[in-house]
Protein backbone atom coordinates (compact mmCIF):
# COMPACT_ATOMS: atom_id res chain seq x y z
CA UNK A 1 0.00 0.00 0.00
CA UNK A 2 1.42 3.38 -0.77
CA UNK A 3 -0.14 6.63 0.13
CA UNK A 4 0.22 9.61 -2.09
CA UNK A 5 1.65 12.16 0.23
CA UNK A 6 1.65 15.53 -1.37
CA UNK A 7 3.60 18.04 0.63
CA UNK A 8 4.05 21.73 0.11
CA UNK A 9 6.68 24.09 1.48
CA UNK A 10 5.59 26.35 4.33
CA UNK A 11 6.92 29.36 2.51
CA UNK A 12 4.36 29.24 -0.26
CA UNK A 13 1.83 31.97 0.48
CA UNK A 14 -1.08 30.57 -1.50
CA UNK A 15 -4.00 29.54 0.66
CA UNK A 16 -7.51 28.52 -0.20
CA UNK A 17 -10.22 26.96 1.82
CA UNK A 18 -10.95 23.47 0.57
CA UNK A 19 -14.52 22.37 0.85
CA UNK A 20 -14.68 19.18 -1.08
CA UNK A 21 -16.49 16.26 0.35
CA UNK A 22 -15.38 16.32 3.93
CA UNK A 23 -12.29 18.46 3.46
CA UNK A 24 -13.30 21.42 5.56
CA UNK A 25 -9.96 22.86 6.60
CA UNK A 26 -7.74 25.38 4.90
CA UNK A 27 -5.40 23.56 2.61
CA UNK A 28 -2.07 25.25 2.11
CA UNK A 29 -0.58 23.50 -0.88
CA UNK A 30 -0.84 20.08 0.78
CA UNK A 31 1.54 17.21 0.52
CA UNK A 32 0.18 14.00 -0.94
CA UNK A 33 1.00 10.52 0.26
CA UNK A 34 -0.10 7.77 -2.11
CA UNK A 35 -0.78 4.20 -1.21
CA UNK A 36 0.26 1.90 -4.08
CA UNK A 37 -2.97 -0.01 -3.75
CA UNK A 38 -4.86 3.16 -4.58
CA UNK A 39 -3.09 3.13 -7.92
CA UNK A 40 -5.36 1.83 -10.70
CA UNK A 41 -6.07 -1.91 -11.10
CA UNK A 42 -2.96 -2.20 -13.27
CA UNK A 43 -0.97 -2.35 -10.08
CA UNK A 44 -2.97 -4.96 -8.24
CA UNK A 45 -0.94 -8.13 -7.92
CA UNK A 46 -3.89 -9.61 -9.76
CA UNK A 47 -3.02 -8.16 -13.13
CA UNK A 48 -4.55 -8.95 -16.49
CA UNK A 49 -6.61 -5.79 -16.65
CA UNK A 50 -7.36 -4.95 -20.28
CA UNK A 51 -7.51 -1.27 -19.59
CA UNK A 52 -4.10 -1.37 -17.99
CA UNK A 53 -2.06 0.65 -20.45
CA UNK A 54 -4.83 3.21 -20.66
CA UNK A 55 -5.18 3.39 -16.93
CA UNK A 56 -1.44 3.85 -16.52
CA UNK A 57 -1.37 6.66 -19.04
CA UNK A 58 -4.35 8.21 -17.37
CA UNK A 59 -2.71 7.98 -14.00
CA UNK A 60 0.55 9.32 -15.17
CA UNK A 61 -0.87 12.33 -16.94
CA UNK A 62 -3.54 13.05 -14.42
CA UNK A 63 -1.53 12.44 -11.33
CA UNK A 64 2.19 12.72 -11.51
CA UNK A 65 2.51 15.48 -14.06
CA UNK A 66 -0.24 17.55 -12.50
CA UNK A 67 1.26 17.16 -9.08
CA UNK A 68 4.71 18.10 -10.38
CA UNK A 69 3.28 21.08 -12.19
CA UNK A 70 1.55 22.34 -9.08
CA UNK A 71 4.80 22.27 -7.14
CA UNK A 72 3.55 19.74 -4.64
CA UNK A 73 5.82 17.15 -3.13
CA UNK A 74 4.96 13.53 -3.64
CA UNK A 75 5.86 10.42 -1.70
CA UNK A 76 4.86 6.76 -1.99
CA UNK A 77 4.35 5.05 1.35
CA UNK A 78 4.29 1.31 1.25
CA UNK A 79 4.14 -1.57 3.72
CA UNK A 80 5.61 -3.84 1.06
CA UNK A 81 8.16 -6.13 2.70
CA UNK A 82 8.45 -8.87 0.13
CA UNK A 83 10.97 -6.87 -1.88
CA UNK A 84 13.56 -4.15 -1.58
CA UNK A 85 12.59 -0.62 -2.58
CA UNK A 86 14.66 -1.01 -5.74
CA UNK A 87 12.70 -4.06 -6.81
CA UNK A 88 9.39 -2.48 -5.82
CA UNK A 89 10.15 0.62 -7.85
CA UNK A 90 11.32 -1.44 -10.84
CA UNK A 91 8.01 -3.29 -10.80
CA UNK A 92 6.04 -0.04 -10.83
CA UNK A 93 8.30 1.42 -13.52
CA UNK A 94 7.74 -1.70 -15.57
CA UNK A 95 4.04 -0.95 -15.46
CA UNK A 96 4.71 2.54 -16.72
CA UNK A 97 4.75 4.59 -13.53
CA UNK A 98 7.32 7.33 -13.18
CA UNK A 99 8.61 6.71 -9.68
CA UNK A 100 12.05 6.56 -8.08
CA UNK A 101 13.48 4.94 -4.97
CA UNK A 102 13.99 8.36 -3.42
CA UNK A 103 10.24 8.88 -3.43
CA UNK A 104 9.45 5.72 -1.46
CA UNK A 105 9.00 5.34 2.31
CA UNK A 106 9.05 1.67 3.31
CA UNK A 107 9.25 -0.26 6.60
CA UNK A 108 12.63 -1.95 6.13
CA UNK A 109 14.74 1.22 5.92
CA UNK A 110 12.72 2.68 8.79
CA UNK A 111 13.48 -0.46 10.80
CA UNK A 112 17.18 -0.19 9.97
CA UNK A 113 17.25 3.35 11.35
CA UNK A 114 15.62 2.10 14.54
CA UNK A 115 18.01 -0.84 14.86
CA UNK A 116 21.06 1.41 14.44
CA UNK A 117 19.72 3.98 16.92
CA UNK A 118 19.20 1.37 19.62
CA UNK A 119 22.20 -0.84 18.97
CA UNK A 120 20.00 -3.79 18.03
CA UNK A 121 21.29 -6.75 16.05
CA UNK A 122 18.40 -8.58 14.39
CA UNK A 123 17.51 -12.16 13.70
CA UNK A 124 15.54 -11.75 10.48
CA UNK A 125 12.30 -13.60 9.74
CA UNK A 126 11.63 -11.93 6.40
CA UNK A 127 11.21 -12.62 2.70
CA UNK A 128 14.51 -13.51 0.99
CA UNK A 129 14.10 -10.55 -1.37
CA UNK A 130 14.06 -8.11 1.56
CA UNK A 131 17.37 -9.20 3.05
CA UNK A 132 19.48 -6.79 0.96
CA UNK A 133 17.77 -3.90 2.80
CA UNK A 134 19.58 -5.10 5.92
CA UNK A 135 22.99 -5.46 4.28
CA UNK A 136 24.53 -2.70 6.40
CA UNK A 137 23.16 -4.06 9.67
CA UNK A 138 25.18 -6.19 12.07
CA UNK A 139 23.31 -9.46 12.34
CA UNK A 140 25.77 -11.38 14.51
CA UNK A 141 24.78 -12.50 18.00
CA UNK A 142 21.21 -11.22 17.58
CA UNK A 143 19.51 -9.40 20.43
CA UNK A 144 16.14 -8.91 18.74
CA UNK A 145 13.87 -10.41 16.09
CA UNK A 146 12.57 -8.57 13.03
CA UNK A 147 9.53 -10.12 11.37
CA UNK A 148 8.21 -9.07 7.94
CA UNK A 149 5.88 -10.53 5.32
CA UNK A 150 8.00 -13.64 4.87
CA UNK A 151 5.43 -15.60 2.83
CA UNK A 152 6.91 -19.03 2.04
CA UNK A 153 9.67 -18.37 4.58
CA UNK A 154 7.03 -18.79 7.29
CA UNK A 155 7.88 -22.47 7.68
CA UNK A 156 7.51 -24.02 11.13
CA UNK A 157 11.29 -24.34 11.37
CA UNK A 158 11.90 -20.67 10.59
CA UNK A 159 9.19 -19.36 12.91
CA UNK A 160 10.49 -21.70 15.60
CA UNK A 161 14.03 -20.43 15.15
CA UNK A 162 12.86 -16.84 15.57
CA UNK A 163 10.93 -17.93 18.67
CA UNK A 164 14.01 -19.59 20.17
CA UNK A 165 16.09 -16.44 19.68
CA UNK A 166 13.39 -14.32 21.28
CA UNK A 167 12.67 -16.58 24.25
CA UNK A 168 16.39 -16.89 24.92
CA UNK A 169 16.84 -13.14 25.35
CA UNK A 170 16.86 -11.60 28.78
CA UNK A 171 15.00 -8.64 27.31
CA UNK A 172 13.08 -9.91 24.26
CA UNK A 173 12.57 -7.28 21.54
CA UNK A 174 10.25 -8.08 18.63
CA UNK A 175 10.04 -5.64 15.74
CA UNK A 176 7.28 -6.14 13.21
CA UNK A 177 7.29 -4.55 9.76
CA UNK A 178 3.56 -3.88 9.81
CA UNK A 179 0.56 -5.51 11.45
CA UNK A 180 -1.64 -6.40 8.46
CA UNK A 181 -3.92 -9.40 8.89
CA UNK A 182 -3.95 -10.57 5.30
CA UNK A 183 -3.56 -9.40 1.71
CA UNK A 184 -4.85 -10.34 -1.69
CA UNK A 185 -2.79 -12.28 -4.20
CA UNK A 186 -3.72 -13.67 -7.63
CA UNK A 187 -4.30 -17.07 -6.03
CA UNK A 188 -6.38 -15.87 -3.10
CA UNK A 189 -6.05 -14.27 0.31
CA UNK A 190 -2.88 -14.87 2.30
CA UNK A 191 -1.79 -14.37 5.89
CA UNK A 192 0.17 -11.17 6.41
CA UNK A 193 2.93 -10.32 8.87
CA UNK A 194 0.43 -9.36 11.62
CA UNK A 195 -0.66 -12.97 12.13
CA UNK A 196 2.92 -14.12 12.74
CA UNK A 197 3.63 -11.08 14.89
CA UNK A 198 0.71 -12.15 17.09
CA UNK A 199 1.96 -15.74 17.14
CA UNK A 200 5.39 -14.68 18.44
CA UNK A 201 3.85 -12.21 20.89
CA UNK A 202 1.73 -15.00 22.35
CA UNK A 203 4.55 -17.53 22.44
CA UNK A 204 6.95 -15.20 24.28
CA UNK A 205 4.43 -13.05 26.14
CA UNK A 206 5.87 -9.85 24.66
CA UNK A 207 4.47 -6.92 22.71
CA UNK A 208 5.89 -6.18 19.28
CA UNK A 209 6.98 -2.75 18.13
CA UNK A 210 5.41 -2.03 14.76
CA UNK A 211 7.40 -0.24 12.07
CA UNK A 212 5.29 0.50 9.06
CA UNK A 213 1.72 1.69 8.62
CA UNK A 214 -0.24 2.41 10.76
CA UNK A 215 2.55 3.23 13.25
CA UNK A 216 2.89 6.95 13.88
CA UNK A 217 6.66 6.80 13.54
CA UNK A 218 6.31 5.54 9.99
CA UNK A 219 4.21 8.48 8.82
CA UNK A 220 6.42 10.88 10.73
CA UNK A 221 9.37 9.37 8.89
CA UNK A 222 7.71 10.01 5.51
CA UNK A 223 6.86 13.58 6.50
CA UNK A 224 10.41 14.17 7.70
CA UNK A 225 11.75 12.84 4.41
CA UNK A 226 9.63 15.46 2.63
CA UNK A 227 10.32 18.18 5.17
CA UNK A 228 6.62 18.88 5.67
CA UNK A 229 4.49 19.07 8.84
CA UNK A 230 1.43 16.78 9.10
CA UNK A 231 -1.03 19.66 8.84
CA UNK A 232 0.19 20.29 5.31
CA UNK A 233 -0.03 16.73 4.14
CA UNK A 234 -2.84 14.60 2.79
CA UNK A 235 -2.80 10.82 2.62
CA UNK A 236 -4.59 8.90 -0.11
CA UNK A 237 -5.06 5.20 0.54
CA UNK A 238 -7.24 2.13 0.20
CA UNK A 239 -6.80 0.65 3.67
CA UNK A 240 -9.15 2.43 6.05
CA UNK A 241 -7.25 1.44 9.17
CA UNK A 242 -3.62 1.35 8.09
CA UNK A 243 -3.64 4.24 5.59
CA UNK A 244 -6.49 6.56 6.52
CA UNK A 245 -6.72 5.94 10.27
CA UNK A 246 -2.97 5.85 10.72
CA UNK A 247 -2.42 9.12 8.84
CA UNK A 248 -5.18 10.93 10.72
CA UNK A 249 -3.70 9.89 14.04
CA UNK A 250 -0.60 11.76 12.94
CA UNK A 251 -2.48 14.96 12.33
CA UNK A 252 -2.76 14.53 8.57
CA UNK A 253 -5.91 14.58 6.54
CA UNK A 254 -6.71 11.37 4.69
CA UNK A 255 -8.76 10.39 1.67
CA UNK A 256 -10.19 6.90 1.15
CA UNK A 257 -10.16 5.51 -2.41
CA UNK A 258 -12.76 2.96 -3.35
CA UNK A 259 -10.25 0.59 -4.93
CA UNK A 260 -7.80 -2.07 -3.74
CA UNK A 261 -8.61 -3.37 -0.29
CA UNK A 262 -11.63 -1.09 0.08
CA UNK A 263 -14.94 -2.72 0.96
CA UNK A 264 -18.30 -0.87 1.11
CA UNK A 265 -18.59 -1.63 4.83
CA UNK A 266 -15.51 0.56 5.36
CA UNK A 267 -17.80 3.57 4.95
CA UNK A 268 -19.39 2.58 8.26
CA UNK A 269 -16.16 2.04 10.15
CA UNK A 270 -16.83 2.62 13.86
CA UNK A 271 -13.63 4.54 14.51
CA UNK A 272 -12.19 5.94 11.28
CA UNK A 273 -13.90 8.73 9.36
CA UNK A 274 -11.93 9.71 6.22
CA UNK A 275 -11.81 13.38 5.31
CA UNK A 276 -13.18 12.42 1.89
CA UNK A 277 -14.15 9.41 -0.21
CA UNK A 278 -13.21 9.21 -3.89
CA UNK A 279 -13.63 6.51 -6.47
CA UNK A 280 -9.97 6.30 -7.39
CA UNK A 281 -6.62 7.97 -7.10
CA UNK A 282 -6.99 10.17 -10.18
CA UNK A 283 -10.22 11.54 -8.78
CA UNK A 284 -8.55 12.15 -5.43
CA UNK A 285 -5.90 14.22 -7.10
CA UNK A 286 -8.50 16.05 -9.21
CA UNK A 287 -10.37 16.95 -6.07
CA UNK A 288 -7.34 18.05 -4.08
CA UNK A 289 -5.69 20.05 -6.84
CA UNK A 290 -9.04 21.56 -7.71
CA UNK A 291 -9.17 23.10 -4.28
CA UNK A 292 -5.89 24.91 -4.50
CA UNK B 1 -20.13 -25.51 54.89
CA UNK B 2 -22.92 -26.93 52.72
CA UNK B 3 -23.37 -30.68 52.78
CA UNK B 4 -21.44 -32.35 49.98
CA UNK B 5 -23.18 -34.60 47.54
CA UNK B 6 -21.94 -38.19 47.54
CA UNK B 7 -19.04 -38.93 45.24
CA UNK B 8 -20.06 -40.80 42.10
CA UNK B 9 -17.21 -40.20 39.63
CA UNK B 10 -13.43 -40.02 39.74
CA UNK B 11 -11.38 -38.48 36.93
CA UNK B 12 -7.75 -39.55 36.86
CA UNK B 13 -5.00 -37.77 34.94
CA UNK B 14 -2.54 -40.10 33.18
CA UNK B 15 0.96 -38.72 32.59
CA UNK B 16 2.48 -37.61 35.90
CA UNK B 17 -0.29 -39.14 37.98
CA UNK B 18 -0.64 -42.83 37.11
CA UNK B 19 2.74 -43.07 35.42
CA UNK B 20 5.82 -40.98 34.75
CA UNK B 21 7.22 -41.72 31.30
CA UNK B 22 7.50 -45.49 31.08
CA UNK B 23 7.23 -46.29 34.77
CA UNK B 24 4.09 -46.63 36.81
CA UNK B 25 3.84 -44.54 39.99
CA UNK B 26 4.68 -47.01 42.79
CA UNK B 27 1.56 -48.70 44.12
CA UNK B 28 -0.72 -47.13 41.54
CA UNK B 29 -1.90 -50.40 39.98
CA UNK B 30 -3.11 -51.78 43.32
CA UNK B 31 -4.64 -48.44 44.25
CA UNK B 32 -6.68 -48.49 41.06
CA UNK B 33 -7.92 -52.00 41.89
CA UNK B 34 -9.04 -50.77 45.31
CA UNK B 35 -10.79 -47.77 43.76
CA UNK B 36 -12.77 -50.09 41.50
CA UNK B 37 -14.26 -51.75 44.60
CA UNK B 38 -16.07 -48.48 45.31
CA UNK B 39 -19.38 -47.49 43.68
CA UNK B 40 -17.81 -44.83 41.45
CA UNK B 41 -17.46 -44.34 37.69
CA UNK B 42 -13.83 -43.85 36.67
CA UNK B 43 -12.55 -41.87 33.69
CA UNK B 44 -8.93 -41.52 32.62
CA UNK B 45 -8.38 -38.07 31.17
CA UNK B 46 -5.50 -36.46 29.29
CA UNK B 47 -4.60 -33.52 27.07
CA UNK B 48 -2.78 -35.48 24.41
CA UNK B 49 -2.81 -34.29 20.82
CA UNK B 50 -0.97 -37.16 19.26
CA UNK B 51 -1.87 -40.34 21.00
CA UNK B 52 -5.08 -42.05 20.07
CA UNK B 53 -7.00 -44.00 22.71
CA UNK B 54 -5.73 -47.30 21.40
CA UNK B 55 -2.08 -46.25 21.91
CA UNK B 56 -2.78 -44.94 25.39
CA UNK B 57 -4.58 -48.12 26.34
CA UNK B 58 -1.68 -50.21 25.09
CA UNK B 59 0.83 -48.25 27.14
CA UNK B 60 -1.23 -48.38 30.33
CA UNK B 61 -1.97 -52.07 29.96
CA UNK B 62 1.75 -52.77 29.57
CA UNK B 63 2.32 -50.96 32.84
CA UNK B 64 -0.10 -53.27 34.61
CA UNK B 65 -3.18 -51.05 34.78
CA UNK B 66 -6.60 -52.62 34.29
CA UNK B 67 -8.39 -50.11 32.03
CA UNK B 68 -11.06 -50.28 29.32
CA UNK B 69 -10.83 -48.14 26.16
CA UNK B 70 -14.18 -46.51 26.77
CA UNK B 71 -12.96 -45.22 30.14
CA UNK B 72 -10.38 -43.06 28.40
CA UNK B 73 -11.30 -39.46 27.54
CA UNK B 74 -8.82 -37.21 25.78
CA UNK B 75 -8.82 -33.71 24.34
CA UNK B 76 -9.06 -35.43 20.96
CA UNK B 77 -12.31 -37.07 22.11
CA UNK B 78 -13.53 -33.67 23.26
CA UNK B 79 -12.76 -32.25 19.81
CA UNK B 80 -14.54 -35.09 18.08
CA UNK B 81 -17.62 -34.65 20.28
CA UNK B 82 -17.73 -30.98 19.40
CA UNK B 83 -17.45 -31.73 15.67
CA UNK B 84 -20.37 -34.15 15.93
CA UNK B 85 -22.44 -31.67 17.91
CA UNK B 86 -21.84 -28.93 15.35
CA UNK B 87 -22.20 -31.38 12.46
CA UNK B 88 -19.15 -30.02 10.63
CA UNK B 89 -16.43 -31.55 8.47
CA UNK B 90 -12.94 -30.72 9.75
CA UNK B 91 -9.63 -29.85 8.17
CA UNK B 92 -7.57 -31.86 10.65
CA UNK B 93 -4.24 -30.24 11.49
CA UNK B 94 -3.30 -32.97 13.94
CA UNK B 95 -0.54 -35.54 14.26
CA UNK B 96 -1.26 -38.54 12.03
CA UNK B 97 -1.05 -40.81 15.09
CA UNK B 98 -4.15 -39.02 16.36
CA UNK B 99 -6.21 -39.75 13.25
CA UNK B 100 -7.66 -43.08 14.47
CA UNK B 101 -9.68 -41.09 17.03
CA UNK B 102 -11.41 -39.32 14.13
CA UNK B 103 -12.37 -42.42 12.19
CA UNK B 104 -15.82 -42.02 10.76
CA UNK B 105 -15.69 -38.23 10.74
CA UNK B 106 -16.16 -36.86 7.22
CA UNK B 107 -13.31 -34.62 6.10
CA UNK B 108 -13.97 -33.93 2.40
CA UNK B 109 -14.92 -30.35 1.59
CA UNK B 110 -14.10 -29.18 5.12
CA UNK B 111 -16.08 -26.45 6.85
CA UNK B 112 -14.26 -26.51 10.20
CA UNK B 113 -10.63 -26.43 11.34
CA UNK B 114 -9.14 -28.53 14.15
CA UNK B 115 -5.64 -27.67 15.35
CA UNK B 116 -3.49 -29.86 17.57
CA UNK B 117 0.24 -30.13 18.03
CA UNK B 118 1.28 -30.81 14.44
CA UNK B 119 4.40 -28.90 13.39
CA UNK B 120 4.42 -30.70 10.05
CA UNK B 121 1.17 -28.89 9.20
CA UNK B 122 2.15 -25.43 10.44
CA UNK B 123 3.75 -24.28 7.21
CA UNK B 124 2.56 -21.26 5.23
CA UNK B 125 0.49 -23.11 2.63
CA UNK B 126 -1.50 -25.10 5.17
CA UNK B 127 -1.94 -22.12 7.46
CA UNK B 128 -3.39 -20.17 4.52
CA UNK B 129 -5.76 -23.03 3.76
CA UNK B 130 -7.00 -23.00 7.35
CA UNK B 131 -7.15 -19.18 7.33
CA UNK B 132 -9.37 -19.06 4.24
CA UNK B 133 -11.78 -21.63 5.68
CA UNK B 134 -12.11 -19.72 8.94
CA UNK B 135 -12.56 -16.41 7.11
CA UNK B 136 -15.42 -18.09 5.24
CA UNK B 137 -17.09 -18.98 8.53
CA UNK B 138 -15.55 -22.31 9.52
CA UNK B 139 -15.28 -22.72 13.32
CA UNK B 140 -11.74 -22.98 14.68
CA UNK B 141 -11.32 -25.71 17.28
CA UNK B 142 -8.06 -25.87 19.23
CA UNK B 143 -7.14 -29.05 21.08
CA UNK B 144 -5.23 -26.76 23.43
CA UNK B 145 -3.28 -23.49 23.26
CA UNK B 146 0.07 -24.45 24.75
CA UNK B 147 2.71 -21.81 23.94
CA UNK B 148 5.64 -24.19 23.69
CA UNK B 149 6.96 -27.46 24.96
CA UNK B 150 10.31 -28.93 25.81
CA UNK B 151 12.16 -31.13 23.38
CA UNK B 152 15.54 -32.79 23.73
CA UNK B 153 17.24 -30.04 21.71
CA UNK B 154 15.41 -27.02 23.14
CA UNK B 155 11.99 -25.39 23.21
CA UNK B 156 9.51 -25.77 20.36
CA UNK B 157 6.38 -23.80 19.48
CA UNK B 158 3.10 -25.42 20.46
CA UNK B 159 -0.23 -24.94 18.69
CA UNK B 160 -1.13 -21.86 20.78
CA UNK B 161 0.83 -19.27 18.79
CA UNK B 162 -0.57 -20.52 15.45
CA UNK B 163 -4.11 -20.53 16.81
CA UNK B 164 -3.56 -16.97 18.06
CA UNK B 165 -2.27 -15.85 14.66
CA UNK B 166 -5.34 -17.31 12.94
CA UNK B 167 -7.66 -15.70 15.50
CA UNK B 168 -6.07 -12.32 14.77
CA UNK B 169 -6.12 -12.70 10.99
CA UNK B 170 -9.78 -13.78 10.93
CA UNK B 171 -10.97 -11.68 13.87
CA UNK B 172 -12.55 -14.78 15.46
CA UNK B 173 -12.03 -16.79 18.64
CA UNK B 174 -11.09 -20.45 18.76
CA UNK B 175 -13.00 -22.94 20.90
CA UNK B 176 -10.39 -24.60 23.08
CA UNK B 177 -11.39 -28.11 24.12
CA UNK B 178 -8.48 -29.36 26.24
CA UNK B 179 -7.70 -28.90 29.94
CA UNK B 180 -8.12 -26.55 31.74
CA UNK B 181 -11.25 -25.57 29.77
CA UNK B 182 -14.54 -26.19 31.53
CA UNK B 183 -15.95 -27.99 28.49
CA UNK B 184 -13.24 -30.63 28.78
CA UNK B 185 -14.32 -31.66 32.26
CA UNK B 186 -18.03 -31.47 31.52
CA UNK B 187 -17.57 -33.55 28.37
CA UNK B 188 -15.54 -36.11 30.32
CA UNK B 189 -18.53 -36.57 32.63
CA UNK B 190 -21.00 -36.84 29.76
CA UNK B 191 -22.43 -40.36 29.73
CA UNK B 192 -21.58 -40.97 33.41
CA UNK B 193 -24.82 -39.33 34.61
CA UNK B 194 -22.78 -37.58 37.26
CA UNK B 195 -22.86 -33.88 37.97
CA UNK B 196 -19.56 -31.98 38.53
CA UNK B 197 -20.41 -31.66 42.23
CA UNK B 198 -20.44 -35.45 42.43
CA UNK B 199 -16.99 -35.82 40.90
CA UNK B 200 -13.34 -35.44 41.90
CA UNK B 201 -10.27 -34.98 39.67
CA UNK B 202 -6.84 -36.35 40.61
CA UNK B 203 -3.84 -34.79 38.82
CA UNK B 204 -0.28 -33.45 39.03
CA UNK B 205 -0.80 -30.18 37.15
CA UNK B 206 -2.18 -27.70 39.65
CA UNK B 207 -3.52 -25.23 37.11
CA UNK B 208 -4.68 -27.48 34.29
CA UNK B 209 -5.90 -30.51 36.28
CA UNK B 210 -7.00 -29.27 39.70
CA UNK B 211 -7.76 -25.64 38.92
CA UNK B 212 -9.64 -26.48 35.77
CA UNK B 213 -11.70 -29.20 37.48
CA UNK B 214 -12.58 -26.98 40.43
CA UNK B 215 -13.64 -24.18 38.06
CA UNK B 216 -16.02 -26.70 36.52
CA UNK B 217 -17.58 -27.43 39.89
CA UNK B 218 -15.66 -30.55 40.79
CA UNK B 219 -13.29 -31.16 43.70
CA UNK B 220 -9.58 -31.46 42.91
CA UNK B 221 -6.82 -33.57 44.46
CA UNK B 222 -3.27 -32.48 43.69
CA UNK B 223 -0.61 -35.21 43.76
CA UNK B 224 3.08 -34.50 44.32
CA UNK B 225 4.33 -36.55 41.40
CA UNK B 226 5.06 -35.77 37.74
CA UNK B 227 5.33 -32.04 37.02
CA UNK B 228 4.41 -31.00 40.58
CA UNK B 229 6.74 -28.41 42.15
CA UNK B 230 6.65 -27.43 45.85
CA UNK B 231 4.35 -24.49 46.32
CA UNK B 232 2.13 -25.29 43.33
CA UNK B 233 -0.84 -25.68 45.69
CA UNK B 234 -0.59 -21.98 46.56
CA UNK B 235 -0.93 -20.93 42.96
CA UNK B 236 -4.64 -21.48 42.49
CA UNK B 237 -7.65 -19.99 44.19
CA UNK B 238 -9.46 -21.71 45.69
CA UNK B 239 -6.67 -24.04 46.81
CA UNK B 240 -6.93 -27.74 45.96
CA UNK B 241 -9.48 -29.66 48.00
CA UNK B 242 -6.55 -31.90 48.97
CA UNK B 243 -2.83 -32.12 48.27
CA UNK B 244 -1.21 -35.50 48.86
CA UNK B 245 1.83 -37.56 47.99
CA UNK B 246 0.61 -39.62 45.07
CA UNK B 247 -2.26 -41.51 43.48
CA UNK B 248 -2.41 -44.30 46.10
CA UNK B 249 -2.82 -41.74 48.92
CA UNK B 250 -5.50 -39.96 46.91
CA UNK B 251 -7.42 -43.23 46.54
CA UNK B 252 -7.12 -43.91 50.30
CA UNK B 253 -8.57 -40.50 51.04
CA UNK B 254 -11.48 -41.08 48.67
CA UNK B 255 -12.29 -44.48 50.16
CA UNK B 256 -12.03 -43.21 53.75
CA UNK B 257 -13.66 -39.78 53.49
CA UNK B 258 -15.57 -39.13 50.31
CA UNK B 259 -18.03 -41.96 49.76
Amino acid sequence: MSCVLIACPLAYPYEKRAVVGHLQHPVVRPGLCICEHSLPPALEKSSGNLGRREAVEQLDSRVKTRIKASGLKLRFCTNETQATREKFVKKLQGLGFDISVAEVTAPAPAACRLLKERGLRPHLLVHDDLIPEFAEIDKTNPNCVVVGDAAENFSYANVNEAFRVLIGLEKPVLISLGRGRYYKETDGLKLDVGAYMKALEYACDVEAEVVGKPAKAFFESALAEMGVPPQQAIMIGDDIVNDVGGAQQCGMRAVQVRTGKYRPCDENHPQVKPDAYVNNLAEAVDVILGQL
Amino acid sequence: MAARRALKAVLVDLSGTLHVEDSAVPGAQEALKRLRSAPVTIRFVTNTTKECKRDLLERLTKLGFDIAENEIFTSLTAARNLLEQKQVRPLLLVDEKALPDFTGVATEDPNAVVIGLAPEHFHYEMMNKAFRLILDGAPLIAIHKARYFKKKNGLALGPGPFVTGLEYATDTKATVVGKPEKTFFLEALRGTSCAPEEAVMIGDDCRDDVGGAQDAGMRGILVRTGKYRPGDEDKINPAPYLTCESFPEAVEHILDHML
